[in-house]
């Protein structure tokens, strides 16, 4: 989870004397990516005084459960908005590609292709095609703005400000006023709900093996580091990040398995499968939800591509500095073109979680969506200047975000005020890496 | 685009006109004919489907009836476009004017001077402040009182939610008020208790909203809640989805006669959507600008009743609003609002008498 920056791998500076040794260069030769540990420890604090305020409710399993699910579709799309920002380009029309995505993929299950291809309601593929539909869309209209920004040179701001509105007009389009539904059993289950999770032997599962990946990752890059004579982390630093990372990985499995299944829906499925209930009801761990799934798969597929491929490195070379990018070879425009087909294809991702969670798809689905997505990256530590960012940060920014409006609710502030305490936090934590920047020079 | 429509829109102006001069020229002085009667209507913006669909076939039917004409603008959501478009339905020689005002403010100078020249003027489900027009739509707070009069026999004690509409808008409050007068005696006697958090407003009534709130307060309230009152359709949906999330299956109420909507009330997870039909509202609004222009007071109008708004009285004919619920779904289906194949989608049959 380190720093990328334009200027390659981070590279440690030289081990400090033990005499020299503070709090600050203590963090240094760990090498621990200072803003991500503030970040996190900003989401630490905001859940304790939020647990503080409500007594204890927000900290329920069923309410970090809901907090995971409701900012799935967000954080899906900020990884992408990462890119777009890292390169020096904005994306305004996220929500607006969300809505129509959304629409698209209602229709063609819903009416499209049950009605005007006639094969009926019930059969089991069509959600699939609508998915794959929906992911093309994305990806179609990903080409289109990224061709026009990188090939035919408008501002990128201009393009997407453009599909910000036509869009959303394009959805009104489709929509004519109605609100698609019901949607696939099958395909709600990609939204979440006690069902659209994957249980308890699973998540412990995946826990497992992201436990194993961790230790594995820690482990092969100090075997690389030793090879080519790479400075070291201190084994107690390896030891912290190990543990610490196992455990924040299998605290949150525990969490998603201590909510159990509400007690109608477990009464009903004991029901099903003709179980009879015990005294204390049916205790059926949900596990992590399906949504939640998608977006940490999503977040390391661009992790890994953000920082351990070539296209990675070349989006963070073009926003360090773009002159030097093109003389270096560099095909700026295709790879300009292709953040923006990522984009699109990861709107559509959010689409698919954010209509089935509804389970039914409205005209006015994302609205306001890009200013969230933006507002997540950027309290992630992606800067504007270009070059920096990293996509950790950003599912934490959206998470922060997330955390802010739920707690909030449940404090019952008003809509406005919530929406004071996101932007507040916004500026405060720019203005708090920048001051902080300046002083690290 | 617009310059077209307007030339075309002209040229008809024109031949209306001529064709009045010709015809008709003595007929204005004295209280018109039926079949001599033209009716102007300007809509605020037609591309949103339902004008269309439903409410200017019941204009143009109930102005058929009477035998007279029908000459129409849209103003495609722009207020200064709509002042010059009620200005050329005028000039058009409209005896009586049916107006969808797109900002009930800026049209007052249009509205004005129609009053002005003796034109009758229907306000067509939006009020405009004048108090020369007739204030013709459904009662808005009726609405709220009649999904808490639906919900409230199905649950007189136990746990509200009520999830409401934008803040910035009044409807929202005037829900939240019809809602008051029936569960408000309750609510004081303590059987029914809306706990805290559970009572929301929804940015942009967005159904996406509308379910993060319903998620929020079934945590705050332990998942002890037994109705909600959600005060439209899209967002019934969200807060279907929360309930169905938890394995709630509870009351909720909604308007709009959305076709989901209409479904999930099939379907049994939606108690009531209350239903404002367009094509009684169209009809009405034909019938009086029709009877009108043949020289009717506003107050001798059938049906009408004072409205106060601040310090100003209207007239009004304020329509109720039809609650949807499994009984008499058929309704919908018999006014066109969607068909039994989409209404009982996914319904097992038989279970509602409207999916046989």
């Amino acid at each position: 989870m380190a720093d990328v920056s334009g200027a390659g791998p981070s590279v440690a500076p030289p081990a400090p004397t033990p005499a020299s040794r503070s709090v600050s260069s203590t963090i240094r030769s760990a090498e621990v990516d200072t803003r991500l540990l503030g970040m996190v420890t900003a989401l630490i604090v905001i859940w304790v005084i939020f647990g503080i305020g409500t007594d204890g409710k927000f900290l329920q399993p069923q309410n970090l459960w809901n907090l995971s699910v409701q900012t799935a579709s967000v954080a899906v799309m900020a990884t992408g908005m990462v890119l777009i920002i890292v390169s020096r380009n904005i994306d305004l029309s996220v929500g607006s590609m969300l809505g129509v995505v959304g629409m698209f993929i209602a229709l063609l299950q819903q009416e499209w292709i049950p009605k005007a291809w006639g094969f009926g309601y019930d059969v089991w593929w069509i959600w699939i095609v609508a998915v794959i539909g929906g992911l093309v869309l994305g990806g179609l209209i990903g080409l289109l703005q990224g061709s026009l920004v990188a090939y035919v040179g408008i501002p990128s701001f201009v393009v997407t400000l453009g599909g910000l509105l036509v869009w959303r007009a394009v959805t009104f389009m489709l929509a004519q006023g109605r609100t698609i539904s019901p949607l696939d059993p099958t395909f709600l289950l990609l939204g979440g709900g006690s069902r659209g999770a994957v249980g308890e032997m699973v998540s412990w599962a995946i826990g497992i093996a992201v436990s194993v990946a961790i230790l594995y990752a820690l482990i092969s890059n100090r075997r690389k580091r030793l090879k080519f004579g790479f400075p070291l982390r201190p084994r107690w630093a390896e030891a912290v990040i190990g543990i610490v990372g196992v455990g924040v990985v299998m605290g949150a499995v525990w969490v998603a398995n201590s909510y159990a299944w509400p007690k109608g829906l477990a009464t009903r499925y004991a029901q099903e499968q003709g179980i009879t209930e015990p005294p204390g009801g049916l205790i059926i761990p949900t596990g992590i939800a399906n949504p939640v799934l998608i977006a940490l798969a999503v977040a390391a597929i661009m992790t890994v591509l953000a920082t351990r491929r070539r296209f990675g490195r070349y989006v963070f070379a073009i926003g360090g500095n773009p002159e030097a990018a093109v003389l270096s070879g560099i095909n700026t425009r295709r790879v300009i073109m292709m953040t923006f087909v990522i984009m699109g294809v990861l709107a559509a991702v959010s689409a698919v979680i954010s209509t089935a969670r509804l389970q039914s798809a409205t005209s006015g689905a994302g609205v306001g969506a890009e200013l969230s997505v933006i507002a997540a990256a950027v309290i992630g530590g992606t800067s504007f200047s270009g070059g920096i960012g990293t996509i950790p940060g950003a599912v934490l920014g959206a998470l922060i975000i997330q955390s802010l409006v739920t707690g909030m609710q449940l404090l019952k502030f008003d809509n406005p005020s919530q929406d004071v305490a996101v932007g507040v936090v916004l500026v405060l934590a720019v203005g708090l890496d920048q001051v902080l920047r300046k002083r690290a020079g | 685009m617009h310059g077209l429509k307007r030339g075309f829109a002209s040229i008809g102006a024109a031949t209306v006109v001529a064709a009045s001069l010709i015809g008709s020229g003595a007929a204005m002085a004295q209280s018109p004919a039926a079949d001599d009667i033209v009716v102007g209507v300007s809509w605020n913006n037609f591309n949103e489907p339902r004008w269309a669909a439903f409410d200017e076939p019941a204009i143009k039917d109930a102005l058929e009836a009477a035998g007279a004409q029908y000459i129409s603008t849209d103003a495609a959501s722009s207020a200064e476009q709509q002042l010059a478009d009620v200005e050329n339905l005028i000039s058009q020689g409209a005896d009586a004017l049916i107006i969808l005002a797109q900002d009930g403010t800026a049209i007052q100078p249009a509205v004005q001077s129609a009053v002005d020249a003796g034109i009758p003027v229907v306000a067509y489900d939006r009020l405009i402040r004048n108090d020369g027009t007739l204030y013709l739509s459904f009662d808005n707070k009726g609405v709220g009182r009649i999904m808490a009069e639906t919900i409230f026999p199905l649950v007189p004690k136990g746990n509200y939610a009520i999830i409401k509409g934008n803040q910035a808008d009044a409807n929202a409050d005037f829900l939240r008020a019809g809602m008051e007068e029936v569960i408000g005696a309750a609510v004081a006697a303590g059987d029914i208790v809306i706990p805290e958090g559970c009572e929301t407003y929804t940015d942009n009534w967005d159904p996406a909203n509308a379910q993060t709130n319903m998620e929020n307060c079934l945590v705050a309230a332990g998942n002890d809640i037994q109705a909600v009152l959600a005060e439209n359709d899209g967002m019934a949906g969200g807060v279907i989805a929360a309930l169905a999330g938890q394995g709630l299956a509870i009351p909720v109420s909604g308007q709009d006669g959305d076709p989901g909507a209409l479904n999930r009330v099939a379907l049994g997870t939606q108690t009531v959507s209350v239903w404002k039909d367009s094509s009684q509202l169209g009809k009405a609004a034909g019938e009086a600008a029709v009877a009108l222009a043949m020289g009717t007071a506003l107050a001798d109008l059938p049906g009408t009743a004072p409205f106060v708004d601040g310090d100003l009285t209207l007239t009004s004919m304020i329509l109720t609003p039809t609650p949807v619920t499994q009984e008499n779904l058929q309704v919908v289906v018999d006014g066109g609002v969607l068909t039994q194949e989409a209404l009982c989608q996914g319904v097992t049959a038989g279970s509602v008498t409207a999916c046989p």
